[in-house]
């Protein structure tokens, strides 16, 4: 049987000014699942993040499988919204040739629109006018340039208005059905992971628990991660002896 | 004593199409204020190079390079805000500048003059602007990559080397126009032009072209004033481009 392995984590631990962000994290992505990481604020997803796409220096095992191709969804652009700069030209960042785009990049550029159900008239439209909705489905069909084996997104609703959520989930499914992409994503939302995802990594700077959302997510897992969110989690794991419900 | 008035012409009009080149990525990434007491280093290098009798260019352009790399070094530390030791050190290089200037001299340093150069000098002046603002063009896409998102922009292999490469293209710039424009207002050269094509322009590249015609436009209009009416060239630019700018305000995009 071949292995779907696409990215094998171990003992992953990251460091930051001395203090420990990330202690021993280990698990696997297979292909074209949809795996989410969840924990609390300050639990360590976006470092975990930054250190598997080789942002940041870590200790442990980060192993890619050598030839997937990478898609990463920041959460918003850098820039000020005063920048003069059109969503065509965000996309012109990946295209061999800024000034003159070739047609095969321009049609390319249209499938990847189309896919996230974005009309040909963004492309005119500058970084600072899109709407949050607009802005996420951008950053998605831009990774998707590259046509990525696995899809990297921090928090793809973040900054995406309550009711286009579920809109942002629909197309990302689309994406793993149609494609057969990966999908590695963070969260917060319980309710996301237990609908989109196949597989649950929690997270409170080492894991807390692990596997499909039904089974790992069970009322220890879940007291751990939320119950006590002000805490540091010693290596000891869930099962001490301090009750859920304090320090809120 | 009256030098060529086509030199002044040609400076103006190549080294403003370079400081219009560069200005954008320089205001977007928002460096316009060290990127402007950057310029300040060049006065320490102008009085040495006096004081050893060599043409103040190389002492210029020596010092301004050190800086970039002082300023690339700085925004690496993340722990050290850079804004505040480069806006002490750089005006402590000028007040050290001049002291260490005669006074003869103090005046062109600061605001430029109309430049007497050798012809080879000239000849290397024009060429570098052309070839820096040639080098902004072709790397337009991945400085303005590492703007938009430098996260996105490291996954796609684009590493700190880039921002090294922007502070290196703009430092030497700055050098080529401080003989005409002077320390205190080279920096302000970079910016003026790019400030007033980002009212005007609705995308990034027509940003750019706009920022480089502006550059070369108001610097050749600001010599031919300054010679029609006497005054000095690097206020008269400096004003011109201020006053457009103002034009354009109205048709600045609001801002979100």
């Amino acid at each position: 049987m071949a292995d779907t392995t696409v990215l094998t984590v171990e003992n992953l631990s990251v460091t930051l000014d001395g203090l420990s962000v990330l202690h021993n994290v280990s698990f696997t992505l297979k292909e074209g699942e949809a795996f989410a990481v969840l924990g609390p604020n300050g639990a360590g997803k976006t470092v975990l993040f930054r250190a598997l796409l080789g942002l940041l220096p870590h200790a442990g095992l980060v192993q890619w499988r050598p030839d997937i191709k990478i898609g990463y969804v920041p959460q918003r652009f850098a820039v000020d919204r005063s920048a003069p700069i059109s969503a065509l030209e965000f996309f012109l960042l990946q295209s061999p040739d800024f000034w003159r785009p070739s047609a095969a990049f321009t049609d390319q550029l249209d499938e990847e629109l189309r896919l996230m159900g974005l009309n040909r008239n963004v492309l005119r439209k500058g970084l600072g006018e899109l709407s949050g909705g607009e802005t996420q489905r951008v950053l998605i069909a831009s990774a998707l340039l590259q046509k990525p084996g696995v899809l990297l997104l921090d928090e793809p609703t973040a900054a995406v208005d309550a009711g286009f959520e579920e809109t942002v989930y629909a197309l990302l499914r689309r994406v793993q059905m149609e494609r057969g992409t990966a999908l590695l994503l963070i969260s917060h939302d319980l309710s996301v992971v237990y609908r989109y995802a196949q597989r649950v990594l929690c997270l409170d700077r080492s894991v807390v628990c692990q596997g499909p959302p039904v089974e790992a997510l069970n009322p220890e897992a879940l007291a751990t991660l939320y119950g006590e969110a002000g805490f540091y989690q010693h290596e000891h794991g869930p099962g001490h002896e301090r009750g859920p419900g304090h320090r809120h | 004593m009256h030098p060529p008035p086509h030199t002044s012409f040609w400076i103006a009009l190549l080294v403003g199409i370079a400081s219009g080149s560069v200005g954008p990525f320089i205001l977007l990434r928002r460096m316009a204020l060290v990127g402007d007491a950057l310029s300040h280093v060049a006065l320490p290098g102008i009085a040495l190079a006096l004081i050893y009798h060599v043409d103040p260019f190389y002492g210029v352009i020596a010092f301004l390079i050190g800086a970039a790399f002082l300023v690339y070094w700085l925004e690496g530390r993340s722990r050290v805000p850079p804004d505040a030791i480069v806006g002490l050190l750089f005006t402590a290089s000028l007040a050290i500048g001049i002291l260490m200037i005669p006074n003869e001299d103090v005046i062109e340093s600061l605001f430029g003059a109309f430049p007497t150069l050798s012809l080879p000098l000239l000849f290397v002046i024009l060429l570098a602007a052309a070839v820096l603002s040639a080098l902004c063009f072709w790397l337009a896409k991945r400085f303005l990559f590492l703007i938009v998102s430098p996260d996105l922009a490291r996954v796609h292999g684009l590493g700190r080397g880039y921002d090294l490469a922007l502070l290196l293209i703009f430092a030497m710039i700055v050098a080529l126009g401080i003989k005409l424009v002077g320390t205190l207002l080279m920096g302000a050269l970079t910016i003026i032009p790019a400030s007033i094509a980002k009212n005007l322009a609705p995308n990034m590249r027509q940003y750019v072209i706009l920022s480089a015609v502006f550059g070369g436009a108001i610097s050749v209009a600001g010599v031919w004033l300054a010679e029609s009416f006497r005054f000095l060239p690097g206020p008269a630019i400096v004003l011109l481009g201020v006053g457009l700018f103002v034009l354009s305000l109205p048709f600045a995009r609001r801002a979100a």
